[in-house]
Parts: C-alpha cells; structure tokens; sequence
C-alpha cells in the first residue's frame, strides 16, 4: 500500500496548486420576490492543503453556498458573483465547459453517499467510470489506480471490494467510496457536503482522520460543511459561520474557537453539548429569518446583546485581525465576553420503587441469523432518567419498540410497576398503553401529516381520557400546547407547516396528554438543528420532573445522554456493555468500547 | 425557562386540495370538460326536441336541417334527442360500478394488507388470479352469463375493476404502514379498523382518487365496447355506444350518427383522465409537502 499511495501523491503534485476563491456570491431562487436573496455575498478562500469548515443551522444556506461554488444549479437559482480556479471563473463558463471540470478538477460529495451511489452497478464500474472518462486509463493502468484509491480511503481489502455492490458496504465505507470517486481525478477542490452527517461517532472520526490525511498528502483545497461545530473545530484549519445566507465570522478555527467574536458563534459553541460539563442547555430564542436580511443585522431579533442601533443599521464583514473578519458592530465591545450558555438544573426526583423492569430480553428479527437484543436487564426507578447509548444497529431502539408494544421480544420478561408486559399493544389493557409514551426520533414521520394538530392531540384524548368529556378536550388541548410554549394558533396547522423543532414539541405535547408514567424517547432530537436541540431536551426534562415521569433516552450521542440521564447503559450488538451512574461513567469507563466511544466524540475545548 | 421564545408558525395556510387542482391548466380543462358534459347529460333530456325513441320522423339517414340539426339515423330517429338522452347510461353506469368496486374491494383490501397475515394472502392470490383475464373476457362472460340488463353490467364492470384497484390500495397502504404515525397509534394500542380509518386513509387519498377516475374512463370505454357488440345498453333504448353502432352500417349516407356520440365519449374519458393527472399531481405533492 505505502508504494501505490506515494506514486498517487506524486503523480497529483502537477497541478494541486489550484486555490478557489470564491468572491461575493449571491444566490436567488426562482420564485423569490424582488431583491429577496438566499445567499449574499458570500467570499471564502480555499487555500491547497487547507480544509475550510462552513458551519451553520439548517436552512442558512451553507449547502446553497457549497453547490453554487461550483456553478452548479439543480433548478434555475440565479447566481452572481465569481468563483475562480487559478485563472478561470467556474460562474463564467458556459454550462459544457463547467461539466468537464466537475470531477476532474472540482469535485463534490452529498451527505447521502447510499443515494449517490448507483445501487445497480458495482462500486468498480462506478469509479472506472470517470477514470476513464477524464483521464482516459485502461486496463491494468485502470485497476492499479482503482486499487490505489481504495487504499487512499482505507478500504479493507480494495480488489475483492471493488467487485461488490453499495448496499454491501456500511454507512461509513459508503461514504468513502465517494470519497474516493470525488478523489479519483485528482482534484484541486472538494467540496464535501455533510458528509458524515447520519454516521456514528467512532464512524465518523474514521473518515476526518482519512479526509486529513488526504488533505496532507495531496495538498487538496476543500470547503467541509457542517452543522456540527465540534467536528469542524477539530477538524478544519478555517472556520466560516454563516447566518441567514452570510457569512458572519471567519478566522482560523482555533482564534474563533477560542475567542469568538459573533454573538451567534459564542451562543453556538455554548450550544454544543459537552462531555466535560454536563449541563443543560437552553436554545436561542427565536428562527432564523429565511433569506438574507440587508437592511439590519439579521441575528439582532435573537442576539441577547443586540442594541437599537444594530436593528437599522446595514453591517459589512469587517476585519478585526490580520486574518479574521466578523459581522458585527459590537464585535470590539463583545470581545471580552465569554461564550455563557444560559444553563439550567437537570434536577430529576428517583423514587425508590422500581417501575420498570426488564430481565433477560432477546429479540430476533424473523429472518435474522443473529439477535438484535441479547439478554438484555436491567431496572428503572419511579422518576428516574436513564440513558441507552450505542452504535445505531446496537439494538437500542428496538428495546424501546418492545417497552411500548409495537414488536414482540422472543424470550425474556418485563414489568411495569406490577404488571406484566406482554405481546403487542393492541392486546395490552387500555391502561398500560396509556402508561407507556414514546416519541420518535423524526416528527416529520411520527405526526400524520394529513391531521391537524388538533386531530393529532385529540387521539391521545380519546384513546386513554375516557373520564375527560369531549367538551372539555379543547381546553385540555390548549393547555397542552401552552406547555410545550406553542401558541394556541397552530392548533388548525398541519404538521408541514411547522419547523422541525415546533414539530417535535406537538409530539411532546402528545406523548404527555396520555400522563404517562413512563417516557420513552428514541433520538429525539437527532432530526434537529443544534439550536433546537436544547430547546426539546429542556422540554422533556422540565415536564418528566413536573409530573414524576421516569424517562428512558435512548441516542447514539454520548454527551447529550450525559446531560439528561442520572444513569446510562452503553450497548454494542445487541448487548449491554457497561451500565453504571452517568457521572462515573464518563470519568471512569470500565469497558475499552465505552472509553472508544468518549475518545472519538469530537471536543470542542479540548485542554 | 423565559429564554425560549414563540415562535411563530411559519407557512401561511395552504390551499384546499380542491383549489390547488384547479391551478394547473389542465387540470382546470379536465375539470370543466367534466363538468359540461355533466350538464348535458343531466339537462339534455330537458333540452331534446323529439322523444329519442320516436321513429319515422323524417326520411332515414338525412344529412342535418332546420328541423333535426344533426340529421336523422337508419330508423328516422332524430340524432341530436337521441344523442341528448344517451350519455344517460354511460355515465351512470361506470360511476356506480366504480363506487361499488371501491367500497368493497378497495375496503376489503385497505384492512387485509394493513393486517397481513393468511386472510391477506388468500385475498392478494384471488384478485391475482382475476387480475390474469383479461378485463373484457371478464365482463363478456358475466353478461353473457346473466344477461345484458343495467344490474349485471354494473357488476360486470364492478368486479372486473377490483383486482387493479385492490392493488392500487395495497401499494399506498403498504408504503404507509411502517411510517412511525401509524406507529404511534398503533402504540396507543389502536384497532387495526381505526388505524386504516382515521391514519392511513386520509394519506393515500391521492393516489386513491387518481385511480378512481381513471377507472371511471375505462368503465365509460368497456361500457361503450359492450353496447357496440350488442352486449350492453339494448335498443331502442338511446346510448352513445350502441349509437355508434346503429350509425356504423350508414357511415356513408349519414356520418354524424356514429360521430356525435364518439365526440361525447372522448370528451368524458378526456375530462376523467386530466383530472386523475391533476389529482395525482397535487395530492401527491401535498403528501411530499405535508412530510417535508
């Protein structure tokens, strides 16, 4: 492998001096009203060898910016602005032109590699493909580059690899054979688009490792965009934050990292759960406004440091060091303020009561050769909060589906309080459905998008509230919606037309109407954007405290759990691995897969 | 706690289904082509100058004067009071027959494929075995079993129609049912009637309404290839089919005969059709729009 990986780095040497530059760039989609605009004035630097992060919420035209980088339209947005490669503007050239050069010497990786790939054609003929196409290999010439690039992206065993088909490969080895497509003609510039978004942790920090070493080796320029701030803060030399479609601080990671300028970066960074402080955070207040805002400084409505003047006034990035520019009038004032998350107490009451217990479950999927859940027991007290971590495939959240009824474990026992769990819900009594709530990870699928939200919280009502009478379901309802701090005007919206975060919150709403004793909740908030994330956790603490509720969290995120749970089971194919207090868990694991786990999750402040 | 804000919901109100269907241009085409020949045919009988069945009122097979602005057929019926009577039939027929094929096959199906199982496997293979003749075979071998009177043909076509229907509610339920909405209710420990009634339904209406007025189109086309081969509507009653027929003999002397009665039968599939094309466009787009 050393020998094949040296002659490709050499072989890429020529013409790896390409930097793209990307100045004022503007983006409007057709049916934008007048002067409206997606991105503005959009300028970034990458630099060969240098990998520039772009980091925002979703929505604030990060993947708007990526794509039309490149010249690449998917309907007919209007681009301005220039984009320059060396000497030529990608934007100028006539659609023919740009084609040849996307990749070959611009290349660009979506974050869903399982539907980049073509399912149909082995993953060989998909990378022959463009090898031959623009560089014009055959043969044993062909092969040996194949082989080679397989290697640059450390998959296992690259000939017999070559011969098999995506859906034989995991999640992470998916994304990098796109990789190693996006690589194969040697660009000067990737763009990666999210790339690991989706993937577990330990995944995850396989393929910034395998992406950093290729970023050395070959003296690539790429633009990473992310909405996750940790990652980027490890991973990138330049750190660009974007805000409504501009671009509102940009610097060396490190400088922003450490002392951002922006109040929307020092929120941001407080906003990332962390392992080493495992508080609660709350969300900023507020949404993003949809398009570029001119007039005014487009954070003011949600800055806690916004002044009158900052409401009117039109701001430009301003430099305020040799290499950093921020958008901010008050960024001079500001900098010595420090990134202080507004916090709260995780305060949970345990019972002394179990509530829950479930001994020696398995689970067998029909068709499966191996078990799903393997022996599985453990306990919860009345109002008690546990955690259940692992690798997505670990068997979590199939725990979960067989709590609530919705599968049927093949051997072991459960209880709740004194009662038996047994079957599926349509056979259990009334009474114990009501008992037990769970709340999906995706509300866009968990609500029915042809109800209104009156219908989707009346179901509950119905189903359980029997001593409710119908006249009084409406009050009830409104209270619900109060809870979760939705105003009373959604009640007659669809699902569609509420925000991810609003949309998670009506599924709260639902799961407490029921007043269960026991909440169970599967990734909850891996749907959301950062900035919401905090908001729905906080939710869920404060109303499980209020009433007493006993919560089961189950996420692939270590930190979140720790912020919740005053207990976490860590899990691995099928298995419990570690199960202990939270707060020794995570200063003290016992299990070498529990210590991998904290080790690959991305710290933003590292010591 | 006071740090989280309102937040406004974002999107105004959508559109009424309705309204969105009407936005396309063909849509609108479809839907206003519907809707004349709908008048015509239920104010036709009002406005025809002759009875249809009367015969010997001018010479046979006369070209159109003042008197009978269409001309006269092979039995010196009066064409335009005859075409006016005949869209009777064939509208009514297909729309009946559709509406029984949905109402128990397509119901039949909608709780069979959300609880799978042997019932559903028995119910999937007969509608498959069905589904292997071809439909005419079908519907020529009820008639031509029980006779071509109104009740057999509307049960002909119904029962021909409900092995694609059926699958048309299997897929839309199948891509639904392990969607976590259905999840959930099913987690409230719901029956299985409510959860196909009141969540699922109401998410594949879209594909299901398309496939009902598609069906109505062929319905109009079986019912009219019936009457042509003497097995449907039976003379003298007046159908734009067995006008066609009648008319195919003097095809020569007296064209609009056959003619008239075509126009109306294109316009009615054409108008159905456009308005599947809609359907499916917009509630389909609701759909993508309501899971975004």
């Amino acid at each position: 492998m050393p020998g094949g990986l040296a002659q490709s780095v050499d072989a890429a040497a020529p013409h790896a001096a390409g930097r793209l530059e990307i100045k004022g760039l503007g983006v409007r989609y057709p049916g934008m009203r007048e002067g409206v605009f997606a991105i503005w004035d959009v300028s970034l630097t990458l630099e060969p060898g240098t990998i520039v992060g772009l980091a925002g919420e979703s929505g604030c035209g990060k993947s708007t910016t990526a794509k039309a980088a490149i010249g690449f339209c998917q309907g007919n947005e209007a681009i301005s602005g220039a984009s320059l490669l060396g000497e030529t503007d990608l934007l100028a050239l006539p659609p023919s032109d740009r084609r040849r050069l996307w990749g070959n010497r611009v290349s660009y990786v979506s974050q869903s590699a399982s539907l980049a790939l073509n399912p149909s054609l082995t993953v060989g003929r998909q990378l022959a493909q463009p090898l031959r196409r623009h560089l014009g290999l055959k043969g044993a010439a062909l092969a040996r580059r194949q082989i080679e690039l397989f290697e640059l992206v450390q998959i296992p065993n690259p000939k017999e690899a070559l011969k098999r088909y995506p859906f034989q490969f995991s999640g992470g080895q998916q994304q990098r054979v796109a990789l190693a497509i996006a690589l194969c003609c040697k660009p000067d510039v990737l763009i990666l688009d999210e790339p690991t978004t989706g993937l577990d942790v330990t995944t995850q920090a396989r393929i910034s490792a395998v992406l950093r070493r290729i970023v050395d080796e070959t003296r690539i320029a790429v633009l990473y965009v992310s909405h996750d701030l940790a990652l980027l803060g490890n991973l990138s030399d330049r750190l660009a934050i974007m805000y409504a479609g501009q671009i509102v601080e940009e610097g060396p990671t490190a400088a922003v990292v450490r002392s951002p300028r922006h109040p929307y970066t020092k929120i941001l960074l407080g906003l990332s759960p962390r392992l080493d402080d495992p508080r609660l955070v709350s969300g900023i207040p507020g949404i993003p406004p949809p398009g570029v805002v001119l007039a005014q400084c487009a954070f003011s409505p949600r800055c806690p440091y916004a002044e009158s003047a900052c409401r009117v006034t039109r701001l430009a990035l301003e430099r305020i060091d040799a290499d950093r520019t921020v958008r901010c009038m008050r960024a001079e004032e500001l900098k010595s303020t420090a990134p202080v998350p507004v916090t709260m107490s995780k305060a949970s009451t345990v019972g002394n009561k179990s509530l829950l217990i479930v001994d020696q479950l398995e689970l067998t999927y029909r068709r499966a050769t191996t078990k799903s859940v393997d022996k599985v027991s453990f306990r919860l007290r009345e109002g008690e909060r546990l955690g259940i971590v692992g690798e997505s495939g670990s068997g979590k959240s199939s725990i979960l589906k067989m709590i609530v009824g919705l599968v049927e474990p093949t051997e072991g026992y459960m209880r709740l309080g004194n009662v038996r769990l047994d079957g599926l819900a349509v056979d259990r009594p009334k009474a114990l459905c009501r008992d037990i709530q769970l709340i999906f990870q995706n509300p866009d699928a968990s609500l029915n998008p042809r109800h209104t939200i009156r219908q989707i919280l009346t179901r509950p009502l119905i189903a359980f509230r029997h001593e409710l009478p119908a006249r009084d379901r409406e009050v009830v309802i409104r209270d619900g919606l109060e809870r979760v701090r939705l105003p009373a005007s959604v009640i007659d919206r669809m699902p569609g037309d509420l925000s991810g975060g609003q949309r998670q919150r009506v599924a709260i709403a639902r799961a407490f109407l029921a007043q269960p004793r026991l909440l169970l909740c599967d990734e909850v908030t891996s749907a959301l954007d950062v900035s919401v994330q905090a908001t729905v956790l906080q939710m869920i603490a404060e109303l499980s405290a209020e009433s007493g509720v006993a919560v089961i969290l189950v996420s692939h995120d270590l930190a979140l759990v720790r912020t919740m749970a005053d207990r976490t089971i860590v899990m691995r194919e099928g298995r419990i691995v570690e199960q202990q207090d939270s707060a020794a868990l995570f200063v003290d694991p016992q299990s070498d897969y529990t210590r991998e786990l904290i080790a690959a999750i991305p710290k933003l402040h590292a010591a | 706690m006071s740090a989280i804000a309102l937040e406004e919901a974002r999107a105004p109100r959508r559109r009424p289904a309705w309204l969105a269907m009407l936005s396309s241009r063909d849509g609108r085409f479809g839907f206003s082509l519907i809707i004349a020949m709908l008048a015509l045919i239920v104010l036709g009988p009002f406005l025809a100058p002759y009875a249809p069945t009367e015969i010997r009122l001018a010479p046979a097979n006369q070209g159109p004067s003042v008197r009978h602005w269409l001309g006269t057929d092979h039995l010196g019926r009066d064409v335009l009071s005859r075409f006016l009577w005949g869209g009777r039939s064939i509208i009514s027929i297909p729309i009946i027959a559709i509406s029984i094929t949905y109402a128990t096959g397509g119901l039949l199906s909608l709780v069979t494929s959300y609880k799978g199982g042997w019932f559903d496997l028995v119910v999937a293979r007969i509608f498959e075995f069905l589904m292997s003749l071809p439909s005419l075979l079908k519907i020529l071998l009820l008639v031509a079993a029980f006779g071509p009177s109104t009740s057999v043909l509307i049960i002909a076509i119904a029962i021909s129609n409900m092995p694609g229907s059926s699958r048309v509610v299997r897929g839309a339920v199948l891509s639904q049912a392990g969607v976590d909405y259905v999840q959930a209710a099913q987690a409230r420990g719901e029956s299985a009637l409510s959860v196909v009634i009141f969540e699922i339904l109401p998410n594949i209406l879209g594909p299901i309404a398309a496939d009902f007025s598609l069906r109505i189109t062929w319905g109009i086309i079986s019912l009219s290839t019936l009457s042509f081969l003497g097995l449907g509507v039976q003379p003298p009653q007046p159908d734009w089919g067995l006008m066609i027929q009648e008319g195919r003999s003097s095809l020569q002397q007296a064209p609009l005969v056959a003619i008239v009665p075509a126009i109306g039968i294109a316009c009615l599939s054409v108008g159905f059709n456009l308005a599947a094309d809609a359907i499916v466009r917009h509630l389909g787009d609701g759909q993508a729009e309501g899971s975004r």
